[in-house]
């Protein structure tokens, strides 16, 4: 880290962060030390550019010449040194980008919302929400995956979307509950996207007002220990029959689910929220947080490490999303531990679904830069959506023209042109080479036109 | 700024390798003597006039059919053939030329590998070796023009004896002279 500070200030063009691509073959420790780095460089202001590479076979061929020249400062002997003049090349970068970056005019955030019926008339029917956040972070917005956090969430949303139509569309077992679906986005720029839905809801009146819980998925596709993050402890009511149904959900499971509830108090000073609930608590609508992260601040959770083969583990991502769709059942249909464990084959979670939805996402960054109206991710989910629940609407959440809570810049990949050169010197030398040639053309032409 | 200035340098490192010779060839040899300047110039245009020639009969002999790619070795033998009008043109040269065996011999080889360096190498030098990335391509370009006035300059002297001797060896200079066309 301490070399990043010194090159920015040193007065270096810019600097070249060559990434390893493939991480599965990396050591934990190894891993680690490249998530805090990622972090430290993500807190530190820097004025000049810093680009993202993956470590392929150029690049890496471009790194051994550099790191020999620079090594070959230090050479033996002068003999050696003038060798290394005609041996070593150098390299000029060259971006193809002209401009810098620039904020830009629209920062919109696009949301998706659904929704599952109960039988009778919705509006007298209790209500449960499921949330997810689809969107990726990391230091480099075209890097970012976001495999686990929270790729797993929204495949997990996904999945109960499915077996609750099912349910649902079975009359002798549709229940007398609705489900409302939400897909947000920035959800790494402080839940930009639940927190401007929240206020139209509010605005308009919307199903939203009527909810009984919001559940909020977030990363649970690596751990079978479960915590449920809540604002307020679930003394009575819903929050404490849900928090019933996910112990007796957890119980049915081999190797047992660990499930906690962890309390936290929402702390109004500070800037960003912690959990995804908190923005519901904070306008009186109950909910918690499902998430294999004990803390808000652990690592891993915005990096561009996130990926899927080593962030995910698909067995235990259904194991967890089968808890969490035995704890729902458990709810809406008031079963007991028995009847639960009954549920079984016939709407249990596929894992051949949630692995493919997780193969799917993590396949491409999904960073809230970079997700326009016409994103393929928007369509896709839009479509999977359409198939499972009625009343699907996108969501935007515009950007104010004065003063607003968040920017984004355009311009997140660019091309690197690395010509290879040679040293200044390198000419000198040809030059005279040329010139002893020269000598020797001359001579030879003199003697030729002696001897003619 | 100073990359630019560099990349000239090196475009300057390929015309001395690539000119030097033939402009010490032209002042330290015979030919300065006589005042030949204009001479190698007139060897030049007939150079241009021979390469029209060939086009021509390429052209018309030889259509290029651009569909097949692939390297057809007889072709490209007839293409080569069609170079043996080199060796006309600079046998027509030597004996329309007035002078010593010598001059004429180093005036057309001169002339002619002059214009040949003018007419194929000097747009490759000035876009390429003016580029930032360094290969070893132009100074090779620049060597391949000094072997280009040795060769001319050569053919110039068998042509010119072949031109004289009697049969015996007319055929076998004759033979190494069709060899040096299919280089």
């Amino acid at each position: 880290m301490e070399k990043f500070r010194d090159l920015s200030l040193s007065g270096a063009g810019a600097v070249v962060i060559i990434v390893p691509r493939n991480i599965s073959s990396l050591s934990k420790e190894f891993l680690e030390e490249w998530i805090e780095l990622e972090r430290e460089i993500l807190e530190e202001p820097v004025n000049i550019p810093v680009y993202f590479v993956y470590d392929d076979e150029a690049v890496m061929k471009v790194y051994e010449d550099v790191s020999h020249a620079i090594t070959a400062d230090q050479a033996s002997s002068a003999a050696a040194a003038l060798l290394d003049v005609f041996s070593t090349y150098g390299y000029q970068v060259v971006t193809s980008d002209i401009s810098e970056s620039k904020p830009r005019k629209d920062s919109s955030i696009f949301s998706l919302q659904g929704q599952l019926s109960g039988l009778g008339i919705e509006e007298r029917l209790p209500t449960i929400a499921i949330v997810a956040h689809y969107d990726s972070f990391g230091i480099a917005p075209s890097l970012s995956f976001g495999a686990d956090s929270n790729g797993s969430g929204v495949a997990a949303l996904l999945e109960l979307a499915r077996l609750f139509s099912r349910i649902y569309s079975n009359s002798a077992a549709h229940a007398q509950y609705n489900l409302l679906f939400f897909l947000s986005g920035g959800g790494a720029f402080n839940y930009q996207g639940t927190r401007k839905w929240i206020a139209e809801q509010e605005a308009t009146d919307g199903i939203l007002l009527d909810v009984q819980y919001v559940l909020c998925l977030d990363t649970i596709g690596q751990s079978n220990s479960l915590h449920l993050h809540v604002s307020r402890l679930p003394k009575d009511g819903v929050p404490a029959s849900i928090v019933q149904n996910f112990k007796k959900a957890a119980n049915l499971h081999e190797p047992v689910t660990n499930f906690t509830v962890v309390h936290k108090k929402i702390n109004l000073a500070e800037e960003t929220l912690a959990w995804e609930h908190e923005a519901f608590s904070m306008r009186r609508l109950t909910g918690g947080t499902l998430s294999q992260r004990n803390s808000p601040d652990s690592e891993g959770r915005h990096s561009i490490f996130d990926r899927q083969f080593t962030s995910v583990n698909v067995g235990i991502l259904k194991e967890n999303t089968a808890v969490l769709a035995e704890a729902l059942m458990g709810q809406i249909f008031d079963l007991d531990a028995d009847s639960l464990s009954l549920v079984g084959d016939e709407f249990g979670v596929s894992e051949e679904h949630v692995g493919a939805w997780v193969q799917y996402l993590a396949s491409f960054s999904r960073a809230a830069q970079l997700v326009g109206n016409e994103h393929a991710v928007l369509l896709a989910l839009e479509q999977a959506f359409n198939r499972h629940l009625k009343d699907v609407r996108r969501y935007q959440a515009k950007s104010e023209k004065k003063d607003p809570e968040l920017v984004f810049y355009d311009v997140a990949e660019t091309k690197l042109y690395m010509y290879s050169v040679k040293p200044a010197l390198f000419d000198l030398f040809l030059t005279a080479g040329v010139a002893c040639y020269l000598a020797l053309v001359f001579y030879a032409v003199q003697s030729f036109s002696a001897i003619s | 700024s100073l990359q630019v200035k560099m990349t000239l340098y090196h475009l300057g490192n390929c015309l001395a390798l690539a000119c030097g010779p033939y402009l010490i060839a032209y002042k330290y040899s015979i030919l300065s003597e006589y005042g030949s300047f204009w001479r190698c110039v007139r060897v030049g245009a007939a150079y241009l006039a021979t390469q029209l020639v060939k086009l021509l009969l390429l052209a018309t002999f030889f259509p290029i059919d651009s569909a097949s790619i692939q390297f057809d070795p007889w072709a490209e033998f007839l293409k080569a053939t069609v170079d043996l009008g080199d060796l006309v043109g600079i046998y027509l040269l030597l004996l329309k030329m007035s002078g010593k065996g010598d001059l004429k011999i180093l005036a057309t080889g001169l002339g002619w590998a002059g214009a040949e360096l003018i007419a194929t190498k000097s747009i490759g030098l000035w876009v390429g070796a003016r580029g930032t990335e360094f290969t070893w391509e132009y100074m090779q370009m620049s060597f391949d023009a000094n072997i280009n006035l040795v060769h001319h300059v050569t053919v110039a002297a068998l042509l010119l004896q072949w031109g004289r001797s009697e049969a015996r060896r007319k055929t076998l200079v004759g033979l190494v002279m069709l060899l040096c066309s299919y280089r």
